[in-house]
């Protein structure tokens, strides 16, 4: 750049774009050196001067100048807007410890979680859901699963009745009957879960209402092993891998064999274990082979047809998994109990 | 049932046998052990002789002993028994035995050393019933053949039995007989069960008639014995009740007790010379007073079992004797009585009276039909042995029972294909065989079971079957899941919507609650108008609390509330899927209640839950359950709820049918429930009636390629004008081309008059088929905004 006065006003411009801290001193520099009125204006003069060759040559040097200078300018605006971005990112910090939009979910009492997640276990082995009604007849609650009026089985499960012939059903079991005579003869896969109501005075570990899941297969060649293995299946998947059952023989008067099936306990082998009482086995089930009488009296040949059911309590089954201390919580609801069951 | 295992002992050799062992095999087999007693407990025990007492020179009370204990040799002792004397042998639980409730150390009682204990039978466990008040109040005064230095003190007492405390089952009402446990257990283990035989008795021919005038008694026996002496029974017998828990009275009643714990025969006995006749005579036509043994008068009625003699109650049958002819200490002559009483009866009988005994429960579970004359026979030797008999009688028996012995027709492949096992035959066989099946032909898989009498509960094939799996156990199933046709397991579709229906609302902030269904007077009567049709009540409620079964959800909810809100739990919300039920049928309802503020929701952007919450969650469960807003309807709440505040609740109809309500409680519930301040807003729905609408299946339309147009409108209405009725009228009047009208503001006060209130709105216009020009757009407003002045007087405003 041979030009005196060129040299000086590139040098200046590209000093002052050195010096710009801001986009407004920016835009001024822009307009000092390129617009209209900018400084070059002022060497077009000594272009009237100059030979053609000189006048290109001339014309090329401002170009370039301003070339350099535009480029040089750009840069920096870009430079300073992201500054200015980093400088209102800054401003706009937050105090990421202040409390957060709350979208507070509930919970399910544990009853309905411990019922859900049983009938999706079943539901997975391909089980009917039956449900049926809690104000029910003596004769499905008792009368059709062999307890008979007088019976002294009776006295096992005492009884709210409504009238002569109509009761707070004692146990799900009634819905087996109504479902084996629904079904007249065909096999059956189900499992009935609901509430069941006795007389018994409401404490730590008695309540005159609890629930229960009733399972009932009826088919050809169904067999006290394949109760065993269902009832493994179940447990396992309920309490863990780990977890083994045994069976004890029993009575019930709708099953024959009847048995109660304990679970072992996971507390390995403390002596003074709550759950198991040093046992090793906690009592968890109750169940057996359907009793002849019961299939026939619901129309299915005891000759041709086998079955097997087994009734379990919820809350019991709760109580262990989440280490409940008395059956009444369920019934009080307090959500300072509730609300630790957001999870399962 | 008490067990004792020394007297078990006599029946089936156990000696090599830890009482646990015995436990575990009983309860794996169906006869649950609930605890093992022991009757006496007690370490470093000896047999002393007080050879020194003198006074405490301290106390008015406590003795000074010098105690021989043989080896041991003297100890001192203080001892504030008031029966301490020279000469007197006694227990002494010498220094570092443990006794029940106290370990004995070396101390010393007001100045004077004292090296040990002298016990009574109480401070060994030994429990009250059983002790006489001399027992009691002081130390054990043993006899004077007692051998000083002895350290077997539990065994020379009789008191070093172990107790199995069964827990039996309906259907093992034989284990209530010693002799059955016996059987019982000789087949767990194996083991040969030896029952003593009788020695011949020398009897006497008798006058004495008896008859049965009833179907519920068809076998009745008596025996004559006379010339007994009551007295105390021998330790032995006394031994033997108190570990079954019985006290021990005199020679007499004590061998009633005790044939009937052997056997689980029941036994009555009369005093011959208190009856009016020689006749017996079991009717079930007797009404009328009758005073029993423990001095009582009872009502007897139809169908109870009486036995007679001259026509006068004798006994109540299988449950108590008339005091008129009880045995006594006078008494020298007695009838021995052992029926069968029909089960049924005795157990309206006893349960009516509320006379529960030893005798009536066995007779309410079922006896064994066939031993009558052997338990008479073992009663009349005893009595001749322990009584001094002198005159036995023969039998005098009425009896139409059937006595055939229960054969049951089985096979092998019967057996194990209930068990799913793979039992030899000859398994089988020796396996039922030890409980006393005897299997006679056995025809190639087929056999021919004989019951013993005393199994009463054997009737089937699948008995059977309990048997063997009972007796080899359990462990010997092995586990094999059904073979069967593959089901596809999956809810319902009410059940899966009901489930989604919870899903949401705890996914919402609601905590699921579950309630009582019976619940009392009070709670029954909120919110009847949703459900009204008469309850179900319990006939004989253990409760006021518990009486009636609950038609609606929303009075226990408003418990639950309560309950927590006294528990300072605040910003509550709560809700219950659950049937309920009246005389017309079960339904399924879901009630929901909130109460308190989205006080958390962030900073200071705090308001209450009021009822446009409540409509919201309406709003949302109605589109999942796909249920267009045309269908349903909501009304201004109606005189019926007086539990809802008039004029912030409404209630839901499907065509003329109450289905539910929103609202928020009115003061009145408010205070009857004592919810607080902050308004409490509900929904209770008639879920059934909504699950069962139809519901057309979903089909898509492609949404619009043509870009919708927003414009808002500002309008003063009347303030009475409900906005639906102004988003209808705009709707209706908008050429099909408004897809959405959005409220955005209501506002009344200032620059509005009086009575009226402004509306703020956007209304969304688009068309499937084309976009709109501004003109298109005003001209349908400008029909829009005539309609609403037309219709519902409504202006633009400014």
């Amino acid at each position: 750049m041979e030009d005196q006065e060129l040299k000086e006003i590139y040098e200046n411009a590209m000093k002052d774009i050195e010096k710009i801290d801001s986009l407004d001193s920016l835009n001024e520099v822009k307009n000092d050196y390129l617009s209209k009125k900018s400084r070059f204006m002022g060497l077009m003069a000594k272009m009237k001067e100059l030979t053609i060759e000189g006048k290109k040559a001339f014309g090329e040097a401002i170009n370039r100048a301003k070339n350099d200078i535009t480029t040089k300018i750009e840069e920096k605006r870009i430079l300073l807007e992201q500054k200015q971005l980093e400088k209102k990112l800054k401003e706009e910090e937050i105090d990421f410890t202040l409390p957060a939009v709350n979208y507070e979910i509930g919970g399910k009492n544990p009853f309905f979680i411990i019922q859900d997640e049983m009938i999706d276990i079943f539901l997975g082995m391909g089980y009917e859901i039956a449900e049926g009604p809690e104000v029910e007849l003596d004769h499905f609650n008792f009368e059709l699963l062999n307890i008979p009026k007088d019976h002294p089985a009776r006295d096992m499960q005492d009884t709210f009745y409504i009238d002569e012939n109509t009761l707070m059903r004692t146990h799900t079991s009634p819905v087996q009957a109504r479902v084996m005579q629904e079904k007249k003869g065909k096999p059956i896969k189900i499992i009935c879960p609901g509430k069941v109501y006795r007389r018994d005075d409401d404490d730590a570990t008695h309540s005159h209402q609890f629930g229960q899941i009733e399972g009932l297969v009826v088919d050809k060649n169904i067999t006290l092993s394949n109760l065993k293995a269902t009832l493994e299946l179940f447990i396992k998947k309920m309490y863990g891998e780990k977890r083994e059952i045994r069976l004890r023989s029993s009575y019930f008067p709708f099953t024959e064999p009847s048995v109660e099936v304990d679970v072992s306990c996971d507390c390995g082998g403390k002596e003074n274990c709550s759950k198991c009482k040093g046992t090793g086995w906690i009592e968890i089930l109750g169940g057996g082979m359907v009793h002849p009488n019961v299939l026939k009296m619901s129309g299915y040949d005891p000759n041709e047809y086998q079955g097997f059911a087994f009734g379990v309590g919820i809350e019991r089954v709760a109580m262990l998994r989440y280490g409940i201390d008395d059956i009444r919580r369920f019934y009080q609801n307090d959500v300072r109990f509730l609300s630790q069951f957001k999870r399962k | 049932m008490k067990v004792s295992l020394k007297w078990l002992a006599n029946y089936v050799n156990i000696k090599d046998l830890t009482a646990e062992e015995i436990a575990q095999k009983l309860t794996f087999a169906g006869i649950e052990v609930e605890n093992i007693l022991h009757m006496a407990n007690g370490t470093n025990l000896v047999i002393g002789e007080i050879i020194e007492c003198s006074m405490h020179p301290d106390s008015d009370h406590l003795h000074v002993l010098k105690v021989d204990e043989g080896k041991f040799g003297i100890e001192q002792i203080v001892c504030g028994a008031p029966n301490a004397r020279k000469g007197l042998k006694v227990i002494v639980a010498r220094v570092g035995a443990v006794l029940p409730k106290l370990t004995i150390a070396k101390t010393t009682i007001r100045g004077v050393e004292s090296n040990g204990m002298c016990c009574s039978l109480l401070e060994l466990g030994v429990e009250a019933k059983y002790l006489n008040e001399a027992q009691i109040n002081g130390i054990e005064e043993l006899p004077d053949d007692a051998v000083v230095g002895q350290e077997n003190v539990l065994e020379y007492l009789g008191l070093d039995d172990v107790i199995l405390d069964l827990k039996l089952l309906a259907n093992r009402s034989d284990c209530m007989a010693m002799f059955n446990i016996a059987k019982e257990v000789g087949a767990l283990f194996e083991r040969e069960v030896i029952i003593p035989p009788l020695k011949e008795l020398q009897v006497l021919k008798s006058e004495f008639k008896v008859n049965s005038l009833t179907n519920l008694c068809k076998q009745f026996s008596i025996r004559e014995v006379k010339n007994i002496q009551i007295a105390d029974s021998p330790k032995w017998l006394k031994e033997r009740l108190m570990a079954s828990g019985v006290r021990p009275i005199n020679n007499v009643v004590d061998i009633g007790n005790y044939v009937m714990l052997l056997t689980g025969q029941p036994l009555h006995m009369y005093d011959f010379d208190k009856l009016p006749s020689q006749n017996l005579c079991v009717q079930s036509d007797f009404t009328g007073e009758f005073i029993a043994l423990d001095e009582k008068t009872y009502q007897l009625q139809e169908n109870d079992l009486v036995v007679m003699s001259d026509h006068k109650v004798m006994c109540l049958g299988g449950v108590m004797g008339s005091l008129a002819c009880a045995v006594d200490a006078k008494t020298k002559n007695i009838v021995i009585e052992a029926a069968n009483f029909d089960s049924k009866t005795i157990r309206h009988t006893s349960t009516r009276l509320n006379l529960i005994s030893d005798s009536s429960q066995r007779f309410v579970k079922g006896i064994n039909k066939d031993q009558f004359q052997y338990v008479l026979d073992l009663a009349a030797s005893l009595l001749e042995e322990i009584a001094s008999a002198k005159e036995i009688y023969e039998i005098k028996t009425y009896d139409e029972l059937d006595h055939t012995p229960v054969v049951i027709d089985c096979s092998c492949r019967e057996i194990n294909n209930r068990l799913g096992s793979h039992f030899a035959h000859d398994l089988i066989k020796h396996t039922l065989e030890r409980v006393g099946i005897k299997i006679n032909n056995f025809d190639g898989d087929n056999f021919k079971a004989l019951i013993p009498p005393h199994r009463i509960d054997i009737k089937l094939g699948a008995d059977l079957s309990e048997e063997v799996i009972r007796l080899l156990g359990f462990e010997h199933i092995v586990s094999s899941l059904p073979k069967q046709e593959v089901t596809v397991g999956a809810l319902k579709e009410n059940q899966l919507k009901k489930r989604q229906i919870r899903d949401f609302l705890v996914a919402n902030g609601f905590y699921e609650t579950l309630n009582y269904t019976l619940v009392n007077e009070k709670l029954s009567q909120y919110f009847k108008a949703l459900n009204d049709f008469e309850h179900y009540r319990l006939l004989h409620p253990m409760t006021e609390d518990h009486k009636i079964v609950r038609a609606t959800l929303l009075p226990s909810l408003l418990e639950t509330l309560k309950y927590n809100l006294s528990r300072q739990n605040k910003n509550l919300k709560l809700f219950e899927l659950s049937d309920v039920y009246t005389k017309i049928g079960v339904e399924s309802h879901l009630a929901l209640i909130m109460q308190g503020e989205d006080e958390y929701r962030h900073l200071m952007q705090k308001f209450s839950f009021g009822f446009a919450h409540v409509k919201g969650i309406f709003e949302a469960l109605m589109d999942m359950l796909a249920i267009e807003p045309t269908r349903y309807k909501l009304v201004r709440v109606s005189d019926k709820f007086k539990e809802l505040h008039p004029g912030r609740a409404v209630e839901i109809y499907l065509g003329k049918n109450l289905v539910g309500i929103i609202g928020e409680a009115h003061p009145d519930l408010v205070k009857d429930f004592d919810l607080g301040k902050a308004p409490v807003v509900m929904l209770e729905i008639n879920l059934t009636k909504f699950l069962e609408m139809r519901v057309s299946p979903i089909k898509v339309l492609p949404p619009s390629r043509y870009p919708a147009v927003e414009r808002d409108l500002a309008l003063v209405a009347k303030r009475e004008t409900p906005v639906q009725e102004i988003i209808k009228v705009i709707k209706q009047s908008g050429h099909n081309m408004i897809r959405q009208v959005d409220i955005f503001d209501v506002y009344e006060g200032e620059h509005i008059s009086k009575g009226y209130k402004s509306v703020a709105l956007k209304i969304i216009y688009e068309d499937m088929t084309k976009g709109f020009t501004n003109e298109e757009i005003s001209t349908i407003e400008k029909d829009v905004i005539q309609a609403l002045k037309d219709k519902l007087d409504i202006k633009l405003r400014g």
